[in-house]
């Protein structure tokens, strides 16, 4: 199943009348409409309340997505339009020039909207990826390779086993395992 | 661990076909916190995130207050057979429209070449698919996606100087 397909998967069931699947939509998704909006909100503070704004807008609409473009796409020019009529509101001028889908995912935010309102925020958000990192680098060879292969070369498992010279199925455990214990040490990080 | 955990990762990676899961995930908190913490792991690796607060979690937010909306109970999905069958009609259509549309231009195009060849006999064909010089090279769909390797060069760069950088720090740390 591919991301596109798992995307028009969940829609079909909150279309379908199944509320509840827009909630994986949400925890997928929230963190890139975060990195999004923070190239126009300017205050931390307001970002999760814009957010929760697109994510009510977006489920609102979903009876008009047709599936014809890929969910993120779509999301995607809800969370900007959705940024410029916070703007808007506040009595501020959106930026003069627009980042597109494609490009959303690599900005690097140079120029972008910095908080420097909340150094507690930066300090947890650093906990949190020293924590993976941390972790990432403490995992044996194999599962370290694994955990690169698929989420920053962006391979699937057939690859990866090809590369790897083992078992599909072997990949799909070293992934596993490579999450697993990176969780053992972000779990406790985030729930306090 | 839960029995599902695994299917969870296969879940984010795209490599799991039940569907079964999906519902499992969906009815189980706990399974839904670890869905989301994975899916924080890839995006803190591909740095997804650079000027997030990574606390930031507003699913409850969110479920709460669509909670009162009315449910789509009556929208017919996007891929309901009403829709396939007005689609799969047009497509049908459309390739009848292409198919009659390529054999108007082939008959124009040979009653053309027939009349240019009682004019001038002489005169090179039109579809002419010999080379004029040399020897026709083999033609190649591969288009080498440079950007993509330079954006997993980038990121591949980018990964390193981060570990770098924490373990400095833990060097550094007391």
């Amino acid at each position: 199943m591919s991301e596109r397909e798992l995307d028009l998967q969940l829609i079909k069931r909150i279309q379908e009348g199944e509320q509840e699947a827009f909630s994986l939509l949400v925890r997928k998704y929230q963190t890139r409409v975060a990195n999004i909006l923070t190239r126009y909100v300017r205050s931390s503070g307001d970002i999760p309340d814009v957010s929760q704004e697109v994510f009510i807008k977006v489920y609102r609409s979903l009876p008009n997505f047709r599936g014809d473009s890929a969910f993120y796409t779509w999301l995607f020019r809800i969370t900007v339009n959705t940024a410029k009529n916070y703007l808007t509101s506040q009595s501020r001028r959106p930026p003069a020039s627009d980042i597109d889908a494609e490009e959303a995912d690599s900005y690097d935010g140079s120029g972008a909207l910095k908080d420097e309102e909340n150094p507690e925020a930066i300090l947890h958000s650093q906990e949190v990826k020293r924590v993976i990192l941390n972790a990432i680098s403490n995992l044996p060879d194999e599962l370290k390779s694994a955990i690169t292969l698929r989420e920053l070369e962006g391979m699937s498992y057939d690859e990866i086993a090809q590369i790897e010279g083992c078992p599909i199925g072997t990949v799909r455990s070293r992934i596993f395992r490579a999450r697993e214990a990176i969780d053992k040490q972000l779990k406790p990080l985030l729930e306090n | 661990m839960n029995k599902y955990s695994q299917d969870i990762s296969s879940l984010i990676d795209n490599e799991l076909d039940d569907k079964t899961v999906i519902n499992e995930i969906i009815d189980d908190a706990e399974l839904q916190q670890q869905f989301s913490r994975y899916q924080l792991m890839g995006d803190v690796m591909r740095n997804e995130s650079p000027d997030v607060d990574l606390r930031i979690d507003v699913t409850d937010g969110v479920m709460a207050a669509i909670a009162n909306e009315v449910q789509f109970d009556n929208v017919v999905p996007f891929t309901s057979k009403a829709k396939d069958n007005v689609t799969s009609f047009m497509k049908r259509f459309g390739q009848y429209a292409i198919a009659a549309s390529v054999a108007g231009v082939v008959v124009i195009s040979s009653l053309m070449v027939n009349q240019g060849s009682i004019t001038d006999p002489n005169a090179t064909p039109v579809l002419n698919t010999v080379p004029f010089a040399g020897s026709a090279a083999p033609v190649s769909l591969e288009v080498a996606p440079s950007e993509t390797k330079n954006a997993i060069k980038e990121r591949n760069q980018h990964l390193e100087a981060l570990l770098k950088d924490h373990q400095l720090q833990l060097q550094t740390q007391p």
